[in-house]
Order: structure tokens, then C-alpha cells, then sequence
């Protein structure tokens, strides 16, 4: 049964299952690395200086870090992405958490296994992001309870991506040995490479319709303050540094040139550099609103790039991802 | 659909049991009338217990007391058993998806519609209308715009107040509205103990808590109603000759992926994603799905056993009477029978852990009680349904594969991938 597949594929289509391995060793796996070593690195110095202008270079090494993997929902990642980058948040529970906490003086900061236990609205890149680009926390002196707060969750969050990092050593062997007679989870070569596709047209799709479709909202009603990390103004960095990493991911993928995927990815950048508001807050002025939504309309042609030059030609069809709900 | 079920018989009696299975198994025709079935009977099912609801609802308002409180609540709970297990039908059918929010919107802010307590707060950045309180305020300003709520209708209500602002979290019709108008909010956090609104609320003149009690009761009216009305609009849309039955059974191969869309989205996205593992995460009591009565367990169970029974093409209907037929499950095990097994096995193994949810949640240790920090015991529960639904997503991407609809959903529109796409 097997073998007449296998020289098929080997004859036709041999590049076809051939990626998983590139794609976790060239890129997913160094990703996850350079997270935890960009989060350890902001721990470090939340340690020697809390204070918000201390640790804000720190701080967006490590977000920039987190985008090269952050868009994958898969194996480890599944639930540990929720507890790092908490958003969307529409409902801000961020806020929320983050005043409460502060006002409370909740003790929690002080006990590292209980903050590790505490809601993912009260941890992460965005509980941070509230402490130290908020105007209402950002102020905090060195001797505060916000600046142990701020200690605390870059130290959970160091802890976290420490183990996600681990994590993903291992689960990178549950997609290697996909079709192996133990491997429950991928049940034959072409799962692994298939779940894989599905993130990166996930991650796009997340891109267009949330990181950039959020806040554009409709023309009547944008919704600048939807913008994703709009507080330290990285909301377009983030689109940028996302869809960087997917084309990555798609290179690493395949081992066929991807001349569609490339032009969107130069399209992109260059829709971006005519936005100003690094925040996307331009999305209440029609003029600048339109480039926003060029930008979109560039992110989702590298969705069809990928889907044109990578799905067809593998004859390969995303799954569900984990945004399928309303 | 009785004709065809009947021509199905006759077929039987005619050829021998073992060929007329294997040619019913065979036929995505036939499959389809099942779901098509089994969509009619759950959307009557949901009508029926709405209706019983509105009559609930109409004794309570004509004489409140604690029994009439109670058994519009039971009323509530007994609607939403049939409903929960139609959800299955939503992401893959665009005529459920256009309708849903109008029935089943969550999460809410609920002090749009009534009274709240203090640890509420008032309007957010988010939702200047999060704190409005329809009930108390005959005269409300709505986006700059003055509105005349005097009269509280199911216009008024379903027009005017529902996703007021453009805000989703802005619902003021279907089951989480009642449920808020007949419990309350649950203000134990994530101790014991659900909503306790005291029937004095529906109490007019003398007597009355809460103030406003006839807009109170005038808005619970008017909610139950639009309730029923939209049930009768979905419940027509799937019998003989509606539009959800006529556009689900035009095409075998697009009727197919929209029973394996509702599945999977439902699954994973939905209920695995959005409505269990975020509130685990995020540990607010508030983040569960029927947060005023406490009857989450029962949601997330009956959403499950919805998606079975549309794979087994088998719904138990609310007297006990079943409906059945040719199953997307035949389709798959006259094709790959490992993979129908797997998957039925899956579904069993969710619902061995929704059950034991709803078990644990019966048994005293409620929904809230689950999501609280540190809950290993909460979290371990949880998060087994949380397991099961995912791993039975992956078996519905291999029956998609080997029914070879994987093509369809991708030159489709990517229905598949991105199913809100088929949507907007």
C-alpha cells in the first residue's frame, strides 16, 4: 500500500512532505529560542531596574522575539501563546486586571508560583504593556509595587517561554514522526505539513482581520483603540514583523521559490512605510485610513500568494484553525 | 422529509437489508435529508420549549411569586437543551450564522438592560452603553442619538438597544437577556451559588424591588417573544421547502462540507477555544457561558452532543421520539471504517468529559467554581473537554480528506479554512 505512494511522490511531487523538518529546525525551533533568550534578557533587566524607561528597550526585544513564533497555534503553543500575548482583548480585561491588581496591591507579585497561576489577563506581553506605556501605571518609581509587579511578570514571562521552548523541543518529534505507528496525533506525513500550512494562512488571516482589521472597524465606526499593543505604539511593527515571519515559514516550508509570496511581502513594506501613526490610530482619517486598508489588501494577497503557491501546489488544504468561532 | 424516509423503508423491504444499507450509506443525498431532519426536529424542539418559556414567563408577570420565578427558570433550563444541540448547524449553514446573534449573544454587558451592583462599574472604553440600564431610564441617548424607550417592545429591543453603538457585547435579545432578567447577576464570584434576582422584581406598585418592575416585566415579555418569533423563522427555514433545507440539499459535495464546517468550528474555535479554555485562563467566573444561572456544564454538553448526533445522524427529540437516518457516519465507514470508528470514538470520548463537567457541576462543584485560580481539580475537568474537542477536530479534517471534500472546501471559498469567509 505504502510504496507505490511513496515513489509517486518522490517522482512527482518531491518536495511535497519534505519541509517539516526544514520548517522546525531552520525556523520554529531557532524562533522559540530567541524568544526565551529575549525574555530571559528582559527579566534580567527588570531585575537590575524596573523602572518603565529602563526596561522598555528590553521589553520590545522581546515582543519582536515573541512575532517570529507568535502566530502559531499548534502543540505547546496551543495554550501557552493565550497566557504571553493575551489579545484580542476587546472587552479589557487587561485593564481591568492590571488597575485592579495595583490598587489592591495584590500580594500575588510577591509569590512567583501563585503569580504563575494568576489570569492571563494579569500577565504577559500586554499586562506589561499596560505598566509600562500606560499613562495611568507608566510613572511608577523604583521602591513602587508596580515596579515589582513589572519584575514579576517579565520573570513569568521568561519562566514561560523558557518551558515553551522546551515544549517545543519535544513536539517538534510528534510532527517529525508523523504517519510513525505511535504518533497519535499526525496519523499520516501529510498531517504534519498540513497543520503547519494551516498556521501560516492562520496567522495571515489573524493579521488582516484582527492586527489590521480591528481597528480600521467599518468607515462609519473605526476603532483606533483596537488596535493591537497601540499603547507602545508597535501596532504596525507588529503587522510587519508577523507577516515577515510568515513568509519565513513559508520558505522554510518549501523548497520551491515563492516569487507571489515575495512581491505581497515587498508590497506590504511598502504600504506600511506610507503610514505614519505607528499606532494605526489613522484609521478615523479617511486619507490615512485608505493606506491601512491597502496594507490589509497587501496581507491578504500574501494569504492567496501562500495558498496559490504552496496549497495548490502541494494539493494540500488548510484544517480548522482555532479562530473559527465568531 | 417523512417521504423520503419512507421511500427509504420501501427500499429496504425491497432489496436485501445488507445492499439497501450499503446503497444508503452510499448516498450523500440521503445523508443530507438526515441533517436536514434532524435540524428540523432541533429547531421545533427549541420553538416548543420557547414557547413553554413565554408561557412561564406570562404567569410570572401575571403573579409573581417564588414559584413562578421557579418555573420560568426551569422553563429557561428546558429550552436551552434542545437549542445548545443546534448550534452544530451554525459556521457551515450562512442562514443560522446570519440569525444566530439574535438568539444566542454572549458575552453581554448585562447593566445595558437592568440594574447592576457597584463592582459592575459603569460605561468602558470599550462600551459607553455598558452601564445604560434600559429598564430605569425611559429616555436614553444611543450614539448622540436621544431615543424614546418608554415603551419597551420587542422593536424596540431587537432595532434600537440589540448591538447598540455597533458594540457586540451590547445584546439585549435571545436566552442570555432572560436568563439576566430571571436570575440576575452571580455575584459569588467564583464561589457556590448562582444569580438570585428575588421575584419582588416583577412585583408592580407595592412591593416592588429593584425598581421599575413593569418595565422590568414589560422587557422580559417583549425578549421572550422575540425569542419565539425568531425560532419560528429558523424552525420554517428547515422544514420541507425552507431555504436552510433547500440550500443545504442543492449540492451534495457543499452540503457535505457544511455539515463537517459546523463540526470542526464548532469544536475548536467555538467551544474549545473561545467559550472553555479562554475563561479557564483568564479565571473569571463571568467568562462562562450561561454565567447568571450557573447551567454552563449543561451548554458545553449539549453543544457536544449535538455534534455527535449529526455525525451518527441520531437526535433524541425532547418527548423521547427519535430521529434518524442515513449518517454521515455510514458515509465514512463504507470508505475508511478505522477512521468512522476513530471518530466515533472521539466524539464519545468529549462527551465522557463534558459528562463528567456536567457531573462534578451537579454534584455542588458549579461552573465559576471550575475557572477559579489554582483550581487543579477545575482546571484537570476542564480541560479534558477542552482535549477531547481538540482531538476530534483532527479526526474531522481526516473524514474531510478521505471524503475527498478537501477540494471542494478549497477551490470552494475557502469555506474550510476561514468559514466566516462564506459569510460576509
Amino acid at each position: 500500500m505504502r510504496l507505490p505512494a511513496l515513489l509517486l511522490s518522490l517522482t512527482l511531487a518531491a518536495p511535497a512532505f519534505g519541509g517539516v523538518s526544514e520548517a522546525l529546525e531552520q525556523d520554529i525551533l531557532p524562533g522559540f529560542a530567541g524568544f526565551a533568550e529575549a525574555a530571559r534578557t528582559l527579566a534580567e533587566t527588570a531585575e537590575a531596574d524596573c523602572t518603565a524607561p529602563s526596561v522598555r528597550p528590553a521589553y520590545n526585544a522581546a515582543f519582536d522575539a515573541w512575532l517570529a513564533v507568535g502566530d502559531l497555534r499548534l502543540g505547546p503553543s496551543e495554550t501557552a501563546a493565550l497566557s504571553i500575548a493575551f489579545w484580542p482583548d476587546d472587552r479589557g480585561f487587561t485593564q481591568r486586571t492590571v488597575t485592579k491588581m495595583v490598587a489592591q496591591q495584590d500580594p500575588v507579585v510577591d509569590d512567583p508560583a501563585r503569580f504563575a497561576e494568576a489570569s492571563i489577563a494579569a500577565k504577559g506581553l500586554f499586562a506589561l504593556e499596560m505598566l509600562l506605556y500606560d499613562p495611568a501605571f507608566s510613572g511608577y518609581d523604583a521602591h513602587s509595587y508596580s515596579c515589582r509587579y513589572v519584575q514579576a511578570a517579565s520573570i513569568e514571562l521568561a519562566r514561560q517561554a523558557q518551558a515553551l521552548n522546551a515544549d517545543w523541543e519535544e513536539f517538534a518529534k510528534v510532527l517529525e514522526t508523523a504517519g510513525a505507528p505511535d504518533n497519535a496525533t499526525y496519523m499520516s506525513d501529510d498531517e504534519a505539513i498540513r497543520a503547519l500550512y494551516t498556521q501560516l494562512l492562520s496567522g495571515l488571516e489573524f493579521t488582516a482581520d484582527s492586527r489590521l482589521g480591528r481597528p480600521l472597524g467599518t468607515f462609519d465606526k473605526p476603532r483606533p483603540k483596537l488596535a493591537e499593543a497601540r499603547r507602545s505604539g508597535r501596532s504596525l511593527r507588529n503587522v510587519l514583523l508577523s507577516t515577515e515571519a510568515a513568509e519565513q515559514l513559508a520558505h522554510a516550508l518549501v523548497d520551491h521559490d515563492l516569487p507571489q509570496v515575495d512581491a505581497a511581502s515587498d508590497n506590504i513594506k511598502k504600504a506600511a512605510q506610507s503610514i505614519d501613526k505607528k499606532d494605526l490610530s489613522g484609521v478615523s482619517d479617511p486619507q490615512s485610513r485608505l493606506r491601512v486598508e491597502i496594507l490589509q489588501q497587501q496581507v491578504q494577497s500574501m494569504r492567496r500568494a501562500v495558498e496559490t503557491e504552496i496549497g495548490t501546489a502541494l494539493g494540500i488544504s488548510a484544517g480548522f484553525n482555532s479562530q473559527d468561532g465568531d | 422529509m417523512m417521504k423520503s424516509l419512507m421511500a427509504t423503508t420501501y427500499l429496504a423491504l425491497c432489496l436485501s437489508p445488507s445492499l439497501a444499507q450499503a446503497e444508503a450509506a452510499a448516498s450523500p443525498a440521503a445523508v443530507l435529508d438526515t441533517y436536514a431532519d434532524i435540524a428540523e426536529a432541533k429547531y421545533a424542539d427549541s420553538l416548543a420549549t420557547a414557547r413553554a418559556l413565554q408561557a412561564a414567563v406570562d404567569a410570572l408577570i401575571a403573579s409573581p411569586s417564588p414559584e413562578t420565578l421557579e418555573a420560568a427558570k426551569t422553563a429557561w433550563l428546558a429550552a436551552r437543551v434542545p437549542y445548545q444541540q443546534t448550534e452544530v448547524y451554525r459556521f457551515g449553514n450562512a442562514i443560522v450564522d446570519d440569525w444566530e446573534g439574535k438568539v444566542n449573544a454572549w458575552p453581554l454587558d448585562e447593566g445595558l438592560i437592568d440594574y447592576v451592583d457597584a463592582s459592575y462599574g459603569g460605561p468602558s472604553d470599550a462600551n459607553e452603553l455598558a452601564a445604560l440600564n434600559v429598564i430605569a431610564n425611559p429616555q436614553i441617548t444611543i450614539a448622540g442619538q436621544q431615543v424614546d424607550a418608554t415603551e419597551i417592545t420587542p422593536e424596540l429591543i431587537g432595532e434600537t438597544l440589540n448591538e447598540a453603538d455597533g458594540i457586540e457585547t451590547n445584546v439585549a435579545r435571545g436566552y442570555h437577556a432572560i436568563e439576566f432578567l430571571l436570575w440576575g447577576q452571580d455575584l459569588n464570584g467564583t464561589g457556590p451559588g448562582a444569580g438570585a434576582r428575588p421575584y419582588t422584581d416583577y412585583v408592580t406598585g407595592e412591593g416592588c424591588t429593584g425598581g421599575n418592575c413593569d418595565r422590568r416585566s414589560a422587557y422580559l415579555k417583549a425578549a421572550t417573544d422575540l425569542l419565539v418569533a425568531d425560532l419560528e423563522e429558523m424552525a420554517a427555514n428547515w422544514a420541507e421547502g425552507g431555504d436552510a433545507r433547500q440550500s443545504v440539499t442543492a449540492d451534495e459535495g457543499a452540503g457535505l462540507v457544511a455539515i463537517l464546517t459546523g463540526m470542526g468550528s464548532l469544536s475548536y474555535g467555538e467551544q474549545a477555544g473561545e467559550r472553555m479554555r479562554l475563561g479557564l485562563m483568564l479565571n473569571d467566573p463571568e467568562e462562562e457561558h450561561d454565567c447568571f444561572s450557573d447551567n454552563t456544564h449543561n451548554s458545553h454538553y449539549y453543544d457536544g452532543l449535538g455534534i455527535r448526533n449529526v455525525y451518527l445522524g441520531r437526535y433524541e427529540r425532547i418527548d423521547g421520539s427519535v430521529i434518524e437516518g442515513a449518517s454521515l457516519s455510514d458515509l465514512v465507514a463504507a470508505k475508511d471504517p478505522a477512521l468512522d470508528a476513530e471518530m466515533r470514538g472521539k466524539l464519545d470520548t468529549t462527551m465522557d468529559a463534558l459528562g463528567a463537567i456536567k457531573a462534578a457541576a451537579e454534584d455542588g462543584f458549579a461552573y465559576d467554581m471550575m475557572l477559579a485560580a489554582g483550581n487543579a481539580e477545575g482546571e484537570a475537568l476542564i480541560m479534558g473537554g477542552v482535549n477531547g474537542l481538540i482531538d476530534q477536530t483532527r479526526s474531522i479534517e481526516r473524514v474531510v480528506r478521505t471524503l475527498e471534500l478537501d477540494q471542494i472546501a478549497f477551490e470552494g471559498s475557502d469555506s474550510l479554512d476561514n468559514p466566516n469567509a462564506v459569510f460576509q
